[in-house]
């Protein structure tokens, strides 16, 4: 900006205020990785010892956190699958074609990232409370799928406008019929965002707590509802050793992802948090 | 080939729209449907007489509060990092931007522990103050409302920052300079001509982060005391605990209803300034 | 990136090379005929397109000229089948092949931009209509590498589009039409994104392939010259509607309407009334000015008002003569290898438009009195009632 120049106690303030808040939100993170390693568990920060005991225990087979992690694993799989379909299919409408009541859609398509979750979880749980369903992955992972799916469109859809629908025309104006254009064309372009879409939809569903509250049973509980229990009734030093594997995934995640598109080349789906369509 | 295209993207449409009305749109209606049934199975507004008196009142009442005080927390907070981020060299603005939003990928619950960690009577930042013979410290940060105001306003704080950079970005700096031109201090720049400016996005983000919040859980069940129960850990109780579908079903709808107002609210702002717009072009 | 900052000369297409590489055995034309009748489109209640009707000889090349909006870029995606006509017919060779997918048609078409498939290298590209074809690989890879060669392209053939220059990509798009032999080439301003020197050198490129290889090439361009350079027939189009189809030359000397002759190296507009036809057959026009200009014969009743047109490299500066007309030299600027004159003759109304005048002799100077006039082959005549 040009407006004045700019004051040095302007300056470092700016600097300084804008230091504090970002160190502040990011030491819960960095204090968790670094507490993970203790030997006291929660006990003192910085810890004293350090050990990897605590993920020992988390991957101990059979235990509860090993049983968790891979149901968690099961019901994202399939939120991804599910959210895939939902989001190539969707997208396709929203983006490419001349859709009837495109608007409506849309909204729809929007609705379960703004409606409370506690309102889709608790429908969710009158639904397959009668079907017998509660405690089912597939319950689950249709449920993760309502809050998923709208990311992987919204993905999809930014990925389908970046690319070039004369190409498509370039394609087909050379004798390539539809399928031809979508394998040889559309789909090698579309893969970076196609897989954000799936990385999106994964961690989502693995770190989703509500629904799955909602629709677990105590035999089949996700991590994060472990993990909620953990830190609200029994403190399991473990939880902080799983906590740091739930970061580095997410990290790993948005590294995938972030290294799939420079790869690509061209940029596909900036974002997906919901914050475009709203302003 | 051009001429499918309507019936293919109505195809395309199907799957989505399907499944959102089977599974989004058929449960919420159930949830409607559930809140007005009493126990006989007649028609009832008992439910909602219950939640809005009483103790029930009282839990509505702290989650408006405290979504009220996350918007203008991460509003405050928003503005001062998007601010300093738009002036920032472009490596270190990537950066912020990146520590800024990582963390909304990152587990509710692990953020939330981190903070439990952080916040608690022995944790960094209590120990830092006490050493710094901080007069009372340690503060009690947790379980109480500065913790659950400092855990959901760290989850709302991307949404803000997104919203408010992309207003902030489209302020013409040109408009300053002219401001400044006709020997405007800084301090009526930034109020009279930056400020209205960037007004639709902070009603925007603020508006959004309260709607948001309206529904939040993880972090104040984990991070509150008694006087934070919020309307969704209420309907958690109300489900798991004690069986009381309706009232949970009823105090679901308050919350979809405060939600939508706020929805409808950021809509009115935003036909209000296209219809503004549309005059201005028009003329 | 050195190939870069040489996009001149590296990747210099070597059109005899590339024609060879492409070429049939038979010396017979490879292009083909097409024919159009009654094209019309219209978008929500605005034509755009109405009543397209043209006859194209194979080995042809024929070019739509206009300005953006004329039509010109709505008939030719109908020509390729991008853009389905509300009525008409399009035929190849006699062949109705209005209903056909455009992939279907056969036909070769060069985009403005480029459009290479941005995830295959260059010889990808090349290759991808001859995989379509199920041409066997090893051919696939002898056609590629000939064609990639004699377009000087050899050396980027596995690099991705994104590492070459605009005038480079553009030769990989021909390549990758002109390898699978389409019968008609269309080409919808392929040259409009590269610089003047550089199209300039692609016009004699794209036009020695073309006679080389005998297609049929339907060009869409704004850029006169352009089309005056590579076109055997021009079309220009107006508001959907052909004005005139014509050799470069028929239309420059014999415009049909005043749009054309305007259109096409501007002219000068005078109105006036036919006198009786003379012996030698020319058709005089009493200027409202004053003085009279002989025309090319044109079938009018004396008495009758029309507008003469005459481009300003054609209006001569001569002594008082008898049929010449008299005014005023207003300016008088040198561009070079000629003078641009104008000049504001005796008796024209107030705000009318002065003549414009290109001279190579010596020129006047402002203020100094002139005499104009035109051989009659030069002067055209409009009834006043038409357009332009």
């Amino acid at each position: 900006m040009m407006e004045l120049p700019p004051t040095r106690a302007g300056h470092v303030g700016r600097a300084l205020s804008a230091s504090a808040i970002l160190l502040f939100l990011a030491m819960p993170i960095v204090i968790i990785l670094v507490t993970s390693f203790g030997a006291d568990g929660i006990g003192t920060f910085p810890p004293k010892e350090y050990s990897t005991r605590w993920y020992e225990q988390m991957a101990a087979p059979g235990g509860n956190w090993a049983t968790s992690i891979a149901l968690s694993s099961l019901v994202a799989a399939l939120t991804t699958v599910f959210s895939l379909i939902l989001g190539v299919t969707a997208a396709t409408a929203l983006a490419r074609g001349r859709l009837p009541l495109h608007a409506a859609v849309y909204g729809l398509v929007l609705a379960p990232m703004l409606i409370p979750q506690v309102v889709i979880a608790l429908g969710l749980f009158l639904f397959f409370e009668p079907a017998g369903m509660l405690g089912s992955p597939l319950a689950i992972a249709l449920g993760h799928t309502v809050l998923a799916a709208p990311i992987a469109i919204l993905i999809m859809i930014s990925t389908l406008k970046g690319i070039d629908e004369r190409l498509e025309d370039a394609a087909a104006s050379m004798g390539a019929g539809r399928m031809t254009i979508a394998r040889r064309i559309t789909f090698p372009l579309a893969t970076p965002g196609l897989i954000a879409a799936a990385v999106f939809s994964f961690i989502t569903s693995f770190d989703e707590f509500f629904i799955a509250q909602f629709l677990s049973t105590p035999d089949t509980r996700t991590l994060p509802v472990l993990v909620f229990n953990a830190l609200q009734f029994d403190v399991d030093p473990t939880v902080t050793a799983v906590s740091a594997v739930l970061i580095a995934l997410a990290i790993l995640a948005l590294a995938l992802v972030a290294l799939v598109r420079k790869l690509g080349g061209h940029r596909t789906g900036r974002s997906a948090l919901p914050v475009e369509p709203l302003t | 080939m051009r001429g499918h295209r309507s019936r293919t993207a109505l195809i395309n449409a199907v799957p989505v729209t399907v499944f959102l009305i089977v599974l989004f749109i058929y449960p919420i209606i159930g949830v409607l449907s559930l809140s007005l049934k009493g126990d006989n199975g007649a028609f009832t507004l008992h439910w909602y007489t219950d939640a809005l008196s009483g103790a029930n009142l009282s839990v509505l009442i702290s989650t408006l509060r405290i979504s009220a005080e996350t918007a203008v927390l991460s509003l405050l907070v928003g503005f001062v990092l998007a601010h300093a981020i738009a002036r920032m060299r472009p490596v270190f603005a990537a950066l912020a931007m990146l520590i800024v939003v990582v963390p909304h990928f990152i587990s509710a619950l692990v953020r939330t522990y981190g903070w439990i960690i952080m916040l608690g009577e022995h944790g960094l930042i209590n120990t830092l103050l006490t050493s710094a013979h901080a007069p009372g410290a340690p503060y009690s940060l947790l379980y109480n409302e500065t913790g659950v105001v400092i855990g959901t306003t760290s989850v709302m704080l991307p949404y803000t920052v997104l919203i408010l950079q992309g207003v902030m970005r489209g302020v013409d700096s040109r408009l300053l300079a002219a401001a400044a031109g006709f020997g405007a201090s800084r301090w009526t720049i930034f109020t009279r001509i930056y400020l209205p400016l960037v007004a639709p996005g902070i009603g925007t983000a603020g508006l959004l982060s309260f709607i948001l919040c309206l529904g939040y859980y993880i972090t104040p069940a984990l991070m509150g005391g008694d006087q934070q129960t919020v309307v969704a850990a209420l309907i958690d109780q109300q489900v798991m605990k004690q069986d009381q579908w309706n009232s949970a079903a009823a105090f679901g709808v308050i919350l979809l209803l405060l939600t939508f107002a706020g929805l409808g609210v950021l809509g009115l702002a935003r036909l209000r300034r296209k219809k503004a717009h549309a005059r201005r072009s028009s003329s | 990136m050195p190939e870069r900052t040489n996009s001149l000369t590296a990747g210099k297409l070597s059109a005899d090379d590339l024609a060879a590489v492409l070429a049939p055995r038979s010396n017979a034309p490879t292009g083909k005929s097409l024919s159009v009748t009654g094209l019309r489109k219209s978008y929500s209640g605005t034509t755009v397109v109405d009543g397209v009707d043209m006859e194209i000889a194979a080995g042809e090349f024929v070019t739509f000229l206009g300005s953006s909006g004329s039509g010109k870029t709505t008939t030719l995606m109908m020509l390729a089948g991008f853009t389905e006509p509300d009525s008409g017919t399009i035929e190849v060779d006699g062949r109705d092949i209005t209903a056909l997918n455009p992939g279907k048609r056969d036909f070769g078409f060069v985009f403005q931009q480029y459009l290479l498939f941005p995830h295959m290298t260059v010889a990808e590209n090349v290759a991808f209509p001859l995989t379509l074809r199920g041409v066997p690989k090893a051919e696939i890879r002898r056609r590629v590498g000939e064609t990639l060669e004699a377009a000087g392209l050899s050396k980027f053939a596995g690099r991705k589009p994104r590492e070459l220059s605009g005038g480079q990509q553009q030769r990989v798009a021909l390549c990758r039409v002109l390898v699978y032999r389409p019968p008609i080439v269309l080409m919808d301003e392929p040259l409009g994104a590269l610089d003047k020197k550089l199209r300039d050198q692609m016009q004699t490129e794209i036009k020695s392939i073309q006679r080389e290889l005998g297609l049929t090439v339907i060009y869409v361009t704004h850029d006169q010259e352009e089309a005056l350079v590579l076109s055997d027939r021009i079309a220009i189009m107006k508001d959907g509607r052909i004005e005139q189809f014509d050799t470069p030359r028929g239309l420059f000397e014999h415009p049909r309407t005043p749009f054309v002759a305007d259109f096409l190296g501007a002219a000068n507009f005078l109105t006036g009334k036919v006198e009786e036809t003379t012996a030698d057959g020319s058709t005089p026009v009493r200027l409202d000015t004053g003085g009279v200009l002989k025309a090319r014969p044109h079938p009018c009743a004396p008495g009758q008002r029309v507008r003469a047109a005459v481009r300003p490299g054609k209006l001569r500066l001569v002594r008082a003569e008898e049929s010449c007309c008299s005014g005023t030299v207003e300016t008088a600027v040198y561009v070079g290898s000629l003078t641009r004159i104008t000049v504001r003759l005796d008796g024209a109304a107030p705000g009318t438009p002065p003549l414009r005048i290109e001279t190579a002799a010596a020129p006047p100077r402002p203020g100094e009195r002139v005499c104009v006039t035109a051989d009659r082959e030069d002067v055209s005549v409009f009834d006043e009632s038409d357009g332009g």
